[in-house]
């Protein structure tokens, strides 16, 4: 568990070193090739297609929100640079950032509203925009703009020689790459897998995935515009509508990124050196008898790789080379967790609520009124009650009682139709459950939310980081979390192959990673048999001495009964009763609520 | 006055040709959460074969070929299904991995057909493509007219195979609930495939009504599938009833707009509304519990 800062930093630097490597070999090439057109501008294609499908990967491929319209930004770029330069004689070294800035604004117009919603949406809406912009642009007389050819050399962006546009596209090149490779171990890069792996867990593990979002689709709208401007200054004679905004820039994008492999960094470059030169070839050889084969390869290629070749080329690559990592032997048991409360705190920091300032006495949550419902069912009817600090609440309620309907509404997940939520004090009935986390709020989920293809350590990471500093003190507050919870032989293993124990294990290890002070566990039994039930009561009773509230939902009385301070009952989404878990259990409404009128009148006397 | 009149029948008639596109998407979208990027492709491939080549080799006028492209288009419809699309639903990212694939469809088709006939523009050449009947001052085209009915009822064949057969109750009940339906014995990969070259077979037959009073060219589709996704949003997505609803209140919208805005600028309008729907109400004008029929 213990990768020293040093090695992480030496790992990191490695990776920085091998793109300017591979940067400078582009341009060394292009230096040695000398100035025959043909092989320059092939160069050129594939270092400029590169680029711009890496920009594409970094909100589409990392982020998982694809952006079908890409082309609106590759062609605003193109269109912005162009014409500024054309009708006001500017440099395109100015006009790219225009390029760029108009760019950003028209996806910030698009994410508003659309990254909100269901991912089709957002689908359809960017497709839309390139798909309008043509005619508009065709209709305002720019279907076609001859790039005119000053001789200003440098200053215009106009070379005669193709080497300086390779040049200044393998900086292009090499500053995407430096950026995906800056993010990819950044938070900001782990809030971006994360949420493209499971967003309700994302949100749950505070981070603002709305904000998240839209920043990638910023950077790759950014960078595609600045990947426009290059293009036509450095391939087109004539600028077109088509050859800006149209579909098949974005058939290429995909594809090579695809082809490549979706959310890799060398992925798009390598597919670029294999697919540009054979659309190139046939477009040289074919061209002109059959105009749209080229197309016709780019999307033929499309459909094979999302069929036949899913991860793409790189990972299949990388795959040849790497080894599989060392694993320690797997030490999960659930037995291992008994001794967590003795030898928990021994090498590692125990985990700790952050430190409380408000009065101890005052209850760390407060319900009052809480009222939901569904489209006229209610779920949640005037429901109130306070959670004392450090203790374990136990809630419970026959199937359809609103349990965990009440948990998303103090999550934040929903927002209630009445009543108010005070957490330390704070009314926090209308936060977002990010917001929540940050402030300590920690939640498990009923059915497991993990991000399945991030490694065990991985997925803690994302939790450590709502209050870590810096990156390695979230490295420290996630290898802890992760050893004290028995997980260190799975650290390296993606969550998508852990049984149901160790599932479980890792919801409760990342909500932990987050420091919370409240921890909301929504029935934690469910699936497991007595004797793993047992090892999570336990679970639950030493994250509960380490000072943190806990409310735990649960559909099996027996096992809460043992461990809870305070029960509260519900039925039919209103609270029944509140006492202690034996004034609870007797309750004769919650009794017929789970074993029907017949068996209380049965068995208890009223 | 009789202008606005006019421009309203004009919209009437090219909202209900939209119309039969859009629900064929919203068919699709609704059983299978797919966006079919390739529909409108599908309606230009019908509108070269069967509607101009039938025509151009043996005379067959295209109303006739209208129902002819129905069992053409639903065979190649399943069969996409089957054969590409089928391998990917039920993926974590079948949403948007169907989306690439159709719009990797939608490129092949459109350069096929450039390929093998050319870009020409082309249009069809009937006694009824430019004849008129006048209402008054108002004039209707007799084409569109005919289209109207035949559009109508296909939606109404539609509306009542789904409602009225076992097997369209089958398509709604996996469009609900594909995991519940298939333990009822709903063969989904059937009922997918069934859906699909539905919602395929509809569209080529409005886009053979629409050819015999358009021109077209291989790259016709890009214009018409942006009417199409902003009828289907108006319409809440999955709702045939609300793609209907919407498809009639863009294509109104598109002719009328026509008062202020240049030919060439239409869809424009078509767009703001579209846009102005994703901000203000995008669960569409039926709202969110708008049911598929």
């Amino acid at each position: 568990m213990k990768i020293g800062d040093r090695l992480q930093g030496l790992l990191v630097s490695r990776k920085y070193l091998s793109i300017i490597l591979v940067c400078i070999g582009c341009a060394l090439i292009s230096l040695f090739i000398g100035t025959d057109r043909y092989s320059q501008r092939i160069l050129l294609l594939i270092i400029l297609w590169a680029a711009a499908s890496s920009s594409f990967n970094i909100i589409s491929g990392y982020g998982g929100q694809v952006v079908f319209g890409y082309s609106m930004y590759v062609g605003t770029g193109a269109y912005t640079s162009v014409l500024l330069f054309k009708l006001l004689g500017v440099s395109p070294w100015l006009g790219m950032w225009v390029g760029v800035i108009i760019a950003i604004i028209i996806a910030f117009i698009i994410g508003l509203p659309t990254l909100r919603l269901h991912g089709a949406y957002f689908a359809v809406a960017t497709i839309a925009f390139p798909l309008i912009t043509v005619p508009i642009l065709n209709n305002l007389g720019f279907e076609e703009i001859i790039i005119p050819f000053t001789g200003h050399g440098a200053l215009s962006m106009q070379f005669t020689d193709l080497r300086y546009y390779v040049l200044i596209c393998v900086l292009f090149l090499a500053g995407v790459l430096l950026i995906i490779q800056t993010m990819e171990c950044s938070r900001f890069g782990y809030a971006l897998k994360a949420i493209n792996q499971n967003e309700t867990a994302a949100e749950g593990m505070g981070i603002d995935t709305y904000w998240t979002k839209m920043t990638a689709f910023l950077i790759s709208a950014g960078l595609g515009a600045i990947a426009g401007t290059l293009y036509s200054f450095g391939l087109l004679y004539v600028l077109t509508t088509f050859s800006g905004f149209g579909l098949s820039i974005i058939v290429k994008i995909l594809s090579i990124t695809i082809v490549g492999g979706i959310a890799t960094l060398w992925g798009p470059l390598i597919a670029a050196i294999f697919l540009v030169p054979i659309g190139e070839f046939l477009n040289a050889q074919f061209g002109n008898r059959y105009p749209g084969v080229q197309d016709i390869i780019f999307g033929a290629a499309l459909i094979f790789a999302i069929i036949y070749m899913r991860e793409g080329i790189w990972v299949k690559i990388r795959g040849c080379f790497r080894t599989a990592p060392q694993r320690p032997t797997p030490s999960i048991k659930p037995g291992a967790m008994k001794d967590m409360e003795k030898q928990g705190a021994l090498e590692i920091e125990p985990i700790k609520p952050r430190d409380v300032e408000s009065n101890i006495h005052d209850p760390i949550l407060k319900i009052e009124g809480i009222s939901k419902s569904f489209g006229g069912v209610l779920a949640l009817e005037n429901v109130s009650f306070d959670v004392p600090k450090g203790k374990i609440v136990g809630i419970i309620g026959p199937n359809g009682a609103g349990k965990t309907t009440l948990f998303n509404v103090i999550n934040g997940y929903l927002k209630p139709a009445k009543g108010k939520i005070f957490f330390e004090g704070k009314d926090v009935t209308y936060f977002k459950p990010h917001d929540l986390c940050r402030l300590g709020v920690g939640r498990t989920f009923q059915v497991a939310q993990t991000f399945g293809k991030m490694t065990v350590l991985e997925n803690v990471l994302t939790g450590a980081f709502s209050q870590a500093i810096n990156f390695a003190e979230a490295h420290r507050i996630a290898g802890g979390v992760v050893q004290q919870m028995g997980l260190a032989g799975r650290a390296y293993d993606q969550a998508v192959g852990l049984t149901i124990w160790e599932t479980k294990s890792l919801e409760f290890s990342r909500a932990l990673a987050t420091k919370p002070k409240l921890l909301l566990v929504d029935e934690p039994m469910a699936g497991l048999n007595p004797e793993e039930a047992n090892q999570i009561a336990e679970m639950i009773k030493s994250i509960a001495k380490s000072g943190i509230t806990v409310i735990v939902i649960e559909h099996v009385v027996q096992n809460l009964v043992k461990i809870a301070d305070w029960m509260i009952g519900l039925d039919d989404g209103r609270k029944v009763t509140e006492g202690t878990p034996q004034q609870v259990i007797s309750n004769p409404h919650m009794i017929e609520a789970y074993l029907g009128a017949k068996w209380r009148e049965r068995h208890v006397k009223s | 006055m009789e202008v606005l009149v006019q421009l309203i029948v004009a919209g009437i008639l090219a909202g209900v040709s939209y119309g039969v596109l859009a629900a064929g998407l919203a068919l699709i979208f609704g059983v299978m959460k797919i966006i079919n990027f390739a529909h409108a492709e599908f309606a230009v491939l019908a509108m070269y074969l069967p509607t101009y080549f039938f025509l151009h080799w043996w005379g067959l006028d295209p109303f006739l070929s209208a129902f002819i492209a129905l069992p053409m288009f639903f065979l190649l419809g399943y069969g996409i299904q089957r054969l590409v699309i089928e391998r990917i639903i039920g993926t974590p990212e079948a949403e948007t991995s169907t989306l690439i694939i159709t719009m990797g469809i939608s490129l092949l088709i459109a350069n096929i057909i450039l390929v093998i006939w050319s870009g020409a523009p082309r249009m069809i050449n009937q006694p009824y493509t430019l004849a008129t009947w006048s209402v008054g001052s108002v004039l209707i085209n007799k084409a569109q007219t005919y289209s109207l009915f035949i559009s109508l009822g296909l939606i109404f064949g539609l509306f009542w195979f789904l409602n009225r057969t076992m097997i369209g109750k089958a398509i709604q009940a996996a469009a609900d609930d594909p995991e519940g339906s298939a333990y009822m014995g709903i063969n989904l990969h059937f009922v997918y495939g069934l859906a699909f070259g539905l919602g395929v077979a509809i569209t080529a037959a409005g886009g053979c009504l629409m050819a015999t009073y358009r021109p077209f060219n291989p790259f016709y589709g890009e214009t018409i599938i942006i009417i199409l996704f902003a009828s289907v949003v108006l319409g809440g997505m999955t709702s045939i009833t609300g793609a209907l609803l919407g498809a009639l209140i863009i294509g109104l919208l598109q002719q009328v707009s026509a008062l202020i805005l240049p030919l060439a600028l239409q869809n424009v309008a078509v767009f703001v509304v579209f846009v102005l729907f994703l901000y203000l109400r995008p669960q569409g004008i039926l709202g969110k519990e708008g049911r598929m029929v």
